[in-house]
């Protein structure tokens, strides 16, 4: 059958009843930013684990299926970062993120600790889980009309794309009914909810580029709640795309409409007016080098630490973005480092807890899984810990 | 061999000093037994037909021709240098019969408890072989090294400077037996330093009190070897004698690849953490960390295609 084994290389279990079960407390709206739960697992609700898989959060690389049900750790970056989530819906403000950190440091999983929030805050969220699909000519374009310079829709991601978004955000789209008069090829009813207006979107690919537009003009309208916006895999696209235009030169990723529409977001050119975040997470494992965002979490880390920059823009690097470059100006960045030892010790327990770390959970241990993991990388942990069991 | 110009009234008296001039001795193994082989030589005044060198012939002495041969004033031959010449082996015999003769002049004196003597490396066979020039057998070099080794045990405070010398001769250039490997110590800021080696890799280690940190080459563990056995090799001293989060390392490490490279870790690492705690050096050798593994590259050969692999066969 075709796409039957893609579909079984990218499955997600997320359940696995030959684990044992762990009571945890499960993660709350009141809990999102309670510094006593750092180094500790707390369970995902079930209708936010939902959410969560509409919205394709879950990656099939991470080990969900080692264990009962979804849990994640709650560290230090992930409070701080629920602080600041918090802090733009109390003022309606938004803010721009780039997660960035070594391989397997947990920047997916710090997105997917963002979308959890997202959701148990009753925000609207827009992912885009791999940015790699928009980028590597694996899906179908074609041009828009009456634009110029000329940009490309891919109508058959974004149909997609809209029925995740109404699947991931159905509760609090099913409240929200249109309020704007739209221009769209199709007719629409006037009081339809924004559900169904996704829905329709995702049905007919043709119109499912304008159905966006008008989603995003509602959704960024007065009175509707907070947005999250949130892209994994960054340095896919920062520069060009492998698709060709019809003088079969190489479109840049900024001439796609989902992508140009994302870089305007996170340029700060899409203002967020309800509130949000735009939240995008670098790829250590297969994103191609960005020589733009290089510089870019270089310097931001060197402001935040020192007030001062240092490293300059190289006159003879041929490989800056110039268009990816005004994207990044500004941005804020979460670096992300190896846990600490009482976050690492609380994440070994659960796995012991759950029956797949079978020795005893102690301070030579934790110290030796901790080290031999280049200073707690949470990834190389799990591959020592978990994956490595003789 | 030595030439010797004697006159015939002063043959008797000339000998001695004119043989003091060792001709030709390469070694000072030669040079000892000149002195002891001039007790052989004859004094009378007649030449000893049959037994000795024919003397050597010059001729004219004045260069004339067809005029009357006079008596030689001088007469010369060849004598052989020791009495040994006309043994297989005379140098070996020479050096044989002196150490004998020490040993038998100065057997009586004290000797050091058995076990208490200087530990010394004598030259082994070939050496000795290539510093006499002769075919000497192992078995018969081994009669010197016995006798050498109970010259050694002549007690230090009554040792003769005759046998000191003697000894001397034997003595390897550079004694391995007195290579004292440098302590490593704790700095002021409590740091120990130890150096590693492993193929071609060089690491230094700094191992300081802490919690578990490991930096080498300003990179964590995870961003320098790619296989969880190469970081667990470079920290294997302080998993084996549990000291993971007792220490902080700070390593530099260069040369070779990454098998070298974790493993000249263990080494440095061991090395500076005995610094901190010597009892542990037996915990440590146990666990291999003590140990340099001197296998390198062997090297490619003429005539093969690496070190032992031959060319395939082809048909002409």
């Amino acid at each position: 059958m075709p796409g039957e084994r893609k579909a079984i290389r990218k499955r997600i279990v997320l359940s696995n009843t030959n684990a044992l079960s762990v009571q945890m407390e499960d993660l709350e709206k009141e809990t999102l930013t309670d510094r006593r739960l750092i180094g500790s697992v707390v369970g995902l609700p079930e209708n936010v684990v939902d959410s969560l898989r509409a919205a394709e959060a879950f990656r099939p690389t991470q080990v969900w299926g080692l264990f009962r049900r979804p849990g994640v750790l709650i560290r230090e970056e992930s409070v701080v970062l629920g602080e600041k989530l918090a802090e733009a819906e109390e003022t309606k403000g938004s803010f721009r993120m780039v997660i960035d950190g070594d391989r397997i440091s947990g920047k997916s999983m710090m997105l997917l600790h963002a979308m959890t929030t997202a959701f148990l805050r009753g925000w609207i969220v827009v992912n885009i889980p791999d940015a790699q699909e928009l980028v590597i000519a694996g899906t179908e374009y074609a041009p828009i009309e009456g634009t110029s310079p000329i940009m490309y829709s891919q109508n058959e991601y974004t149909a997609n794309w809209l029925g995740q978004i109404a699947k991931a955000n159905n509760t609090v789209l099913h409240g929200l009914q249109l309020s704007q008069k739209h221009d769209l090829p199709i007719p629409i009813e006037n009081d339809m909810s924004l559900v169904r207006l996704c829905e329709l979107g995702a049905r007919d690919k043709e119109v499912s580029w304008p159905i966006f537009k008008a989603f995003w003009s509602e959704i960024t309208a007065a009175g509707r709640p907070p947005i999250l916006v949130s892209l994994d895999s960054l340095g896919q696209v920062l520069q060009t795309s492998m698709y060709r235009d019809a003088a079969y030169k190489l479109i840049h990723s900024h001439d796609f409409a989902i992508v140009a529409h994302f870089a305007d977001c996170l340029s700060g050119k899409n203002r967020l007016a309800n509130g949000g975040a735009v939240i995008a997470a670098t790829n250590r494992s297969h994103d191609p080098i960005s020589k733009s965002l290089e510089l870019a979490v270089k310097q931001s880390l060197e402001m935040k630490q020192g007030g001062k920059l240092l490293t300059k823009r190289d006159p003879y690097e041929k490989k800056y973005d110039e268009r990816a470059d005004r994207v990044l100006q500004g941005l804020e960045i979460l670096q992300l480092k190896g846990l600490s030892k009482v976050e690492a010790r609380g994440l070994m327990e659960y796995w012991a807890k759950s029956g797949v770390f079978r020795s005893r959970v102690d301070e030579k241990i934790v110290t030796e899984k901790w080290a031999v993991a280049g200073n707690g990388i949470v990834g190389e942990i799990e591959r020592n810990a978990l994956m490595m069991r003789i | 061999m030595k030439v010797a110009w004697v006159s015939h009234g002063l043959r008797d008296g000339l000998r001695y000093a004119s043989s003091s001039l060792p001709i030709g001795s390469r070694t000072g193994l030669r040079r000892q037994t000149i002195a002891k082989s001039l007790k052989q030589l004859s004094t009378s005044s007649g030449l000893r037909g049959g037994i000795a060198a024919p003397e050597v012939d010059f001729g004219n002495p004045r260069g004339q021709e067809g005029g009357e041969k006079l008596k030689p004033e001088l007469i010369m031959r060849l004598v052989p240098e020791s009495p040994s010449y006309f043994t297989a082996q005379p140098r070996f015999t020479d050096n044989l019969l002196q150490l004998e003769h020490l040993l038998q002049r100065y057997s009586s004196l004290p000797q050091v408890q058995p076990g208490e003597a200087p530990r010394i490396a004598w030259r082994n066979l070939l050496e000795y072989r290539n510093a006499v020039g002769e075919a000497v057998k192992a078995s018969k070099y081994h009669m010197i090294i016995n006798i050498l080794n109970r010259l050694n045990q002549i007690h230090p405070s009554v040792m003769p400077a005759e046998v000191t010398e003697a000894m001397n001769q034997y003595k390897r250039v550079i004694n391995p037996l007195q290579n004292f490997q440098k302590p490593t110590f704790v700095d002021q800021n409590g740091k120990a330093l130890g150096v590693g080696r492993r193929k071609s890799s060089t690491a230094r280690a700094w191992v300081i009190e802490g919690t578990g940190e490991v930096l080498i080459n300003g990179k964590t563990l995870a961003e320098m070897f790619g296989r969880i056995h190469d970081r667990e090799s470079a920290i294997w001293a302080l998993k084996a004698t549990e000291r993971i989060d007792k220490y902080n390392v700070w390593a530099l490490v260069s040369g070779g690849g990454t098998t070298g490279q974790a493993e000249a870790l263990t080494l440095a690492v061991a090395k500076a953490l005995l610094a901190h705690e010597p009892a542990l050096k037996p915990a440590l050798r146990r666990a291999g960390c003590i140990t340099r593994d001197m296998r390198k590259v062997e090297r490619k050969k003429p005539g093969h295609v690496k070190a032992r692999k031959m060319p395939g066969w082809v048909k002409r």
